[in-house]
């Protein structure tokens, strides 16, 4: 059933989906400013450049805070409702399925469009809560759904034996159910905070004066300049990313999620 | 599951608070997003927004033009993926994992920098313009920039894994029992492949189209950095109304156009698969 031209493919398929950042890694040490290729020579310029642009370490620390506040508040919002799917059988089931896998129905641009049209009718409303609330509603189909199927995995027997040994609903959750989520705590943490953390659309429009996230102000240097600083900054995201999966994988095992 | 009498109770304190979010965050602006296409400032119900929108010469090319760049890159990735998603079904696990985790990595990463790389490809100076001018293919720089191709190339690289994955895990279900039969009962390898591997991995194949074709027509950075104000598509064009020429009106429009083509299309794909079952 395998044939050569399936090889073939495979091996267009590959290069086409990991060609461009071996591209981007090689352009970000080229010594020539206007993006030609093959690269000339060999500096460290750009990598300086990233460090010195205030756009970028301040975009980075927004990101990260914005990353990490956001799927922690879909999370401690969304894990009930996880919770309230798998465990009880109610008829508003499917309404309530379908609004929390809205947010990814609808346009990140759109969704970001709405927002700063709503808050500027409401008034002054500071930039950082604005993208909170905008990462926290698009995070939320992610979180619902990774915990919910973490919770379908785990036997319902076994807290309706510490409910039935006397332990309240709450106290049966918090000792036993919380305890054995852990690794779909942690993949639903790590989806959710790259989805933040990568954003463009939701983001482009509500960021504010001064308060700028990383990737829409990588997109913002791009027009306006046209050199390899952007791709010496891809090659320390793509290590960043990789060692922050990496490291959730050695410590929890999120394969098994994913 | 125990019941209980309180259970209502239960769910609504469960549900209440992420809920209560979702309304007053999300649906409300959008509702008010939806208010502002139909009712311009003088107040009165009108249309005339969206009758605009489609008299347009302008907007109608922009949205014809994101629909056909949408089925492009869907095509496209169906036919790259197709075959080699077959292959990595069938690969032992060691191998397969890793190789499932190179088409993970491109979606971890912003599409700011995905985009960036083909920049340096199809630039005036990039890759591909360097190699025919060293050739002796062309004498003066070809323009591929800005063009439809330098868009469709960005969307079908940033979009692929999103066809690889369901297809691979549909063709993972697929028994080795059932080709072989097929290839005893003396089916050809590309007759056991239409008619058998591509029916019964059809799943895949609606999930996966369905996220790359409304993902290509709502995507903004890759459109934005490679076709520019030049070669609009439907988010760059609903950027420029709302940030450029300030017609806030348009803008609202083209979002509801935009979030009505998402909405259609997955209702339509939807339904085609309960059919099919």
């Amino acid at each position: 059933m395998v044939s050569r031209w399936m090889y073939i493919s495979l091996v267009i398929l590959y290069s086409f989906l990991i060609g461009p950042f071996i591209i981007i890694f090689m352009a970000s040490f080229g010594a020539n400013a206007n993006l030609a290729f093959p690269p000339q020579g060999f500096t460290l310029d750009w990598f300086a450049n990233v460090f010195e642009r205030s756009q970028f370490i301040d975009g980075f620390w927004v990101s990260l805070r914005l990353g990490l506040l956001a799927t922690i508040a879909s999370l401690i919002m969304g894990i009930p409702v996880a919770y309230a799917l798998t465990r009880f059988q109610f008829a508003a089931a499917g309404l309530v399925e379908t609004v929390f896998s809205a947010p990814i129905l609808v346009p990140g641009l759109v969704i970001g469009f709405a927002m700063l049209k709503f808050y500027v009718r409401l008034g002054d409303l500071n930039v950082l809560t604005v993208l909170f609330i905008g990462h926290t509603a698009i995070l939320f189909p992610y979180s619902v759904r990774v915990i919910s199927a973490s919770l379908r995995n785990l036997d319902p027997n076994v807290e309706d034996a510490a409910i039935s040994l006397g332990a309240s609903r709450l106290r049966g959750f918090l000792l036993v159910v919380l305890p054995n989520m852990q690794a779909g705590i942690a993949a639903a943490f790590v989806l959710g905070f790259i989805t933040s953390f990568n954003n463009v659309p939701v983001s482009l429009f509500l960021s504010g004066p001064g308060v700028t996230t990383l990737p829409v102000a990588m997109f913002s240097y791009l027009e306006y300049h046209f050199d390899p600083t952007i791709g010496a900054l891809s090659t320390l995201l793509v290590i960043f990313t990789i060692a922050l999966v990496q490291t959730a994988e050695r410590l929890l095992g999120l394969s098994q999620f994913v | 599951m125990i019941r209980r009498p309180n259970q209502n109770r239960s769910i609504i304190v469960l549900v209440a608070p992420a809920f209560i979010f979702v309304l007053v965050f999300f649906v409300l602006p959008l509702i008010f997003l939806l208010s502002q296409s139909v009712l311009p400032g003088d107040g009165g119900f009108t249309l005339t927004g969206y009758a605009d929108f489609f008299e347009s010469r302008v907007s109608r090319i922009v949205y014809l033009r994101t629909l056909k760049i949408g089925l492009i890159v869907t095509g496209i990735s169906v036919l790259m993926s197709y075959p080699a998603a077959f292959l990595l079904a069938r690969m032992p696990a060691r191998r397969r994992s890793f190789l499932m985790l190179l088409v993970i990595l491109p979606l971890m990463t912003n599409a700011v920098a995905r985009t960036f790389a083909w920049l340096i490809i199809l630039g005036k100076r990039g890759m591909i313009n360097q190699t025919l001018m060293s050739l002796g293919l062309v004498e003066t720089p070809v323009r591929f920039m800005y063009t439809e191709t330098a868009i469709v190339l960005g969307l079908t690289q940033l979009f692929l894994p999103l066809m690889v994955l369901p297809l691979v895990s549909a063709m993972e279900n697929i028994p080795d029992d059932v080709l072989e039969a097929a290839r005893s009962l003396g089916a050809n390898r590309l007759t056991t492949f239409v008619r058998i591997v591509v029916p019964l991995s059809s799943d895949g194949l609606v999930l996966g189209a369905t996220l790359v074709f409304t993902g290509s027509v709502t995507a903004f950075v890759t459109p934005a950095i490679l076709g520019g104000s030049r070669l609009l598509m439907m988010s760059t064009l609903l950027r420029q109304k709302s940030v450029a020429i300030f017609d806030q009106q348009a803008a609202a429009v083209i979002a509801v156009v935009m979030i009505l083509t998402t909405l259609a299309v997955n209702l339509l794909l939807r339904v085609g698969r309960v059919r099919q079952v």
